[in-house]
């Protein structure tokens, strides 16, 4: 039982003329926790998909205990015991969490009348051993985000799971949440379940794993036992160079950084006033003022209201009350088109859902925002070429032209992509959040050194971050929210995890 | 650089043109004058697709979006309707008739954005609401009578030293190279597109998203009351019952054409191609000895075909 496991041999898979993988082996003993760990792009989730019978390899093999297996659909996969827990919530928001758990494969009685009371029981009994506050009747779209991934875990286990398979499970989870899953992974070892975690994030990796595969462009690089391997090896493995090493700014921006005729045409107004502003229950009173040249970063937990603001700044949402000042004017603003008119930008959360448009070029994604803001009528192709150009060339975005859709590039690049398409729009205030979700390392670098020279030139910078040394490395002030109101700030030289943490939690009224 | 044959426009064309080519030989006479290949036949062809391809332009912008308009055949019943009233019953003339029948298209667009947008109603229904209501109040006007055109209008008609018969297409070209313009070359069609691609996004990069929608089920209504005025004299009739069920031949050339219905993907002269296919088709089928009570079940395996066929070339393609 705990020799032969997962196998993966020579495994290559091309996408057009991207070649995803290229000739991966490694094995995964049975009964182990095993990591895969890799930059985006480095064809984990090509792996992955291979392994869920999603897509099929263009060469290599797979080996089962032993045994070679093709799977050719995502079926016959759960047939052999590998159980998935997308990242990306593959839920029935319609439907009850039993069907949910049994969607596609029913407990039915003769004629394929379903069995409702045995799926009822069964989900009852994995959602007690999962120690998930929900009941089988609930619709699933009640479900918090939490409890959603632990009713994936379940849908694996209804089905006798050996393999269990974590495609960065906590992205959008808090530490309670991540304790309760890595929780039940750890008994569901006991048991002799298999596990393959996919993570960004190397401390979770370093809790839960005892093996770490490392992948990059496509190729193996080698598999690591995290007692005797230090993290910044790991890392060094993933980028195949230095990890970057973060640089904070020193000193005051305003009296360094900010351009002396800047200050001298506005002496006394911060480039973003906010006054009071609410928005119940989101968020409640809140008010701040961001510099020109200043990077101020908001650290909150999920659902403290931080993304709330930026959208109710941005006009995608009506305040209930406050007053927001760019340049020392009072703004008004009902829309996006408005904001964007008073000199603000928002680079979203979500750059797939919010950012991006899959069915047009990169120059029509760059103009885009700018095209809104002036109004323009006809379109001239010099004119685009020339804006998409120059946030190409300063972005350093690696795309072969233009014309490729957003889809073509890699996480990071499509993330300074929707920068690029608002730094297009020379705005006064960037707001961002979330700026480096789900991008790697060395984008993420390169993203931080974006974000410095906007404000080096005299921008003002409101960066909403749940990356808590990611704020730490890069604000100037940072603002701590916590159940919708503003509950400290710290300057950003000096501040530690701890004190933005204490903040962040004190005093939280008991739920988590 | 794309290739030419993938330009979707020109594999559409190049249907049409194996069309046209398979008819004439199938049809090829033993005697005398060809009865497919000739310009009577042409212009009847043309003449015809024009009621559907000027309709299929506002069609396709509406997909675009990512939404659906089901009331264009009702709004080609009521403008028929309408500027036979104001043109018979009224004695009007008829170019002030034909602006009270675009009157019908315009509050059809109106009326169907409103609900998109302001009430917050999926396309389907709204639209289908409208479809409704505008083909009742055709019935209403009416009470199962005609506004016979005909007699008025005059015989052998030119307009500006053209026959009347040649106006509808030229209409038709005319429309789609100016909406094919709009759509490419212009900041109104850029935004359809980024609409239909993504709506979230589109509302972040501060499009009017709402505008965007109403201006594309305005146009939409208008293009189908030009549809209607072209009918009525065309077929020198207003009646309720005209166009029934012509809104899903206008949405089927618009998808033939190379719109997609998830939104986001198209063109306009696409859609007047994918019109033109199927004019072909009605105008050819009845003349096969034989196959005069196959041509609907035809006509549904062309769409098939045709979309099938699309999706094997852009699978193809990447």
């Amino acid at each position: 039982m705990t020799t032969a496991g997962l196998e993966f041999r020579d495994v290559a898979k091309a996408f057009g003329a991207v070649q995803a993988l290229r000739g991966v082996s490694f094995t995964i003993a049975a009964g182990d926790a095993h990591a895969c760990v890799g930059e985006n792009g480095a064809g984990k989730s090509t792996l992955l998909k291979i392994l869920a019978g999603i897509i099929r390899p263009d060469r290599g093999a797979l080996s089962w205990a032993g045994e070679r297996v093709h799977f050719s659909s995502p079926r016959e996969a759960l047939g052999h015991g590998i159980g998935m827990v997308y990242q990306e919530m593959l839920a029935f928001p319609n439907l009850s969490v039993t069907a949910n758990i049994f969607a596609g494969r029913e407990i039915t009685g003769p004629w394929g009348r379903l069995d409702e009371r045995a799926m009822r029981a069964r989900t009852q009994e994995l959602l007690t051993q999962l120690h998930v506050p929900v009941t089988p009747d609930t619709s699933m779209e009640r479900v918090s985000t939490a409890c959603a991934q632990l009713v994936q875990v379940a849908r694996a286990l209804a089905f006798d799971c050996r393999v269990l398979v974590l495609d960065e499970p906590t992205t959008s989870l808090t530490d309670a949440e991540v304790d309760h899953l890595f929780g039940v992974v750890g008994r569901l070892r006991q048991q002799g379940v298999t596990v393959l975690f996919v993570s960004h994030r190397l401390p979770e990796v370093y809790r839960l794993c005892d093996r770490i595969t490392v992948l990059r462009d496509g190729q193996f690089v080698g598999t690591f036992e995290r007692a005797t391997t230090p993290s910044d090896d790991i890392v060094r493995a993933m980028v195949g160079r230095e990890p970057p090493k973060r640089v904070p700014r020193v000193s005051s921006p305003v009296s360094t950084f900010a351009p002396a005729e800047l200050r001298r045409t506005s002496p006394s107004s911060p480039a973003l006033q906010v006054r009071g502003l609410s928005s119940r229950p989101a968020f409640e009173d809140v008010s701040f003022q961001v510099a020109p040249g200043e990077i101020v970063g908001m650290f909150g937990l999920v659902g403290s209201g931080r993304t709330e603001i930026l959208e109710t700044l941005f006009g995608l949402a009506v305040p209930d009350a406050g007053q927001v000042a760019v340049d020392g004017q009072a703004i008004h603003v009902r829309s996006a088109r408005d904001a964007a008119r008073a000199g603000l930008a928002l680079v979203p959360e979500n750059r797939q859902r919010q950012g991006l448009f899959f069915n047009l070029s990169l120059r029509h994604n760059l103009v885009l925002p700018l095209a809104a803001k002036q109004g323009v009528g006809v379109i001239r192709d010099a004119g685009e070429e020339a804006v998409a150009r120059a946030q190409v060339e300063s972005l350093a975005i690696k795309t072969p032209h233009l014309r490729v859709t957003p889809d073509a590039l890699s996480g990071g690049n499509q993330q300074k992509i929707v920068a690029g398409k608002w730094l297009a729009t020379t705005p006064k205030v960037l707001l961002l959040d979330e700026p480096t979700k789900g991008v790697d390392v060395g984008a993420k670098f390169e993203i931080h050194n974006l974000i410095r020279r906007q404000a080096d030139a005299g921008m003002a910078c409101l960066m909403v971050s749940s990356d808590l040394p990611e704020v730490l490395a890069l604000a100037d002030r940072i603002l701590v929210m916590r159940e919708g109101r503003l509950r400290g700030e710290l300057p950003g030289a000096g501040a530690t995890e701890e004190a933005v943490m204490r903040l962040a939690t004190q005093e939280a009224g008991g739920t988590a | 650089m794309k290739k030419v044959w993938q330009v979707r426009e020109v594999s559409t064309l190049m249907i049409l043109v194996l069309e046209v080519a398979f008819f004439t030989w199938y049809l090829w006479p033993s005697d005398g004058g060809h009865p497919f290949l000739n310009v009577g036949n042409a212009l009847l062809i043309l003449k015809y697709s024009s009621i559907y391809g000027i309709a299929a332009i506002g069609a396709a912008i509406v997909i675009i979006t990512g939404g659906i308009d089901l009331s264009s055949g009702a709004v080609i019943g009521l403008t028929s309707v309408v500027t036979g009233y104001f043109f018979v019953q009224a004695e009007w003339s008829l170019t002030a008739s034909a602006v009270m029948g675009l009157m019908v298209g315009l509050s059809a667009g109106l009326a169907s954005s409103w609900l998109i947008v302001g009430m917050r109603l999926p396309p389907f229904i709204a639209t289908l609401g409208v479809m409704g209501i505008w083909r009742g109040a055709g019935y209403i006007i009416t009470e199962a009578r005609f506004y016979d055109l005909s007699a008025k209008l005059p015989r052998n008609w030119t307009v500006a030293g053209v026959s009347i018969d040649w106006v509808p297409p030229l209409v038709m070209v005319t429309l789609a190279a100016i909406f094919q313009v709009l759509m490419k070359r212009f900041q109104w069609g850029r935004a359809i597109f980024a609409v239909g691609g993504n709506e979230t996004a589109a509302l972040f990069s501060g499009l009017r998203v709402g505008l965007v929608k109403t201006t594309a089920y305005v146009t939409a209504g208008l293009l189908a009351a030009i549809s209607g005025v072209v009918l009525a004299v065309v077929q020198g009739q207003g009646k309720a019952d005209l166009a029934n069920g012509y809104e899903l031949d206008i949405i089927a050339s618009a998808v033939v054409g190379g719109t997609s219905l998830t939104g986001g993907r198209g063109s306009v002269a696409g859609a007047v191609l994918g019109a033109l296919i199927f004019g072909v088709l009605r105008n050819a089928l009845p003349q096969i000895p034989g196959a005069t009570f196959y041509d609907r079940v035809i006509v549904g395996l062309a769409v098939i075909v045709i979309v099938v066929m699309d999706q094997v070339m852009v699978k193809r393609a990447s």
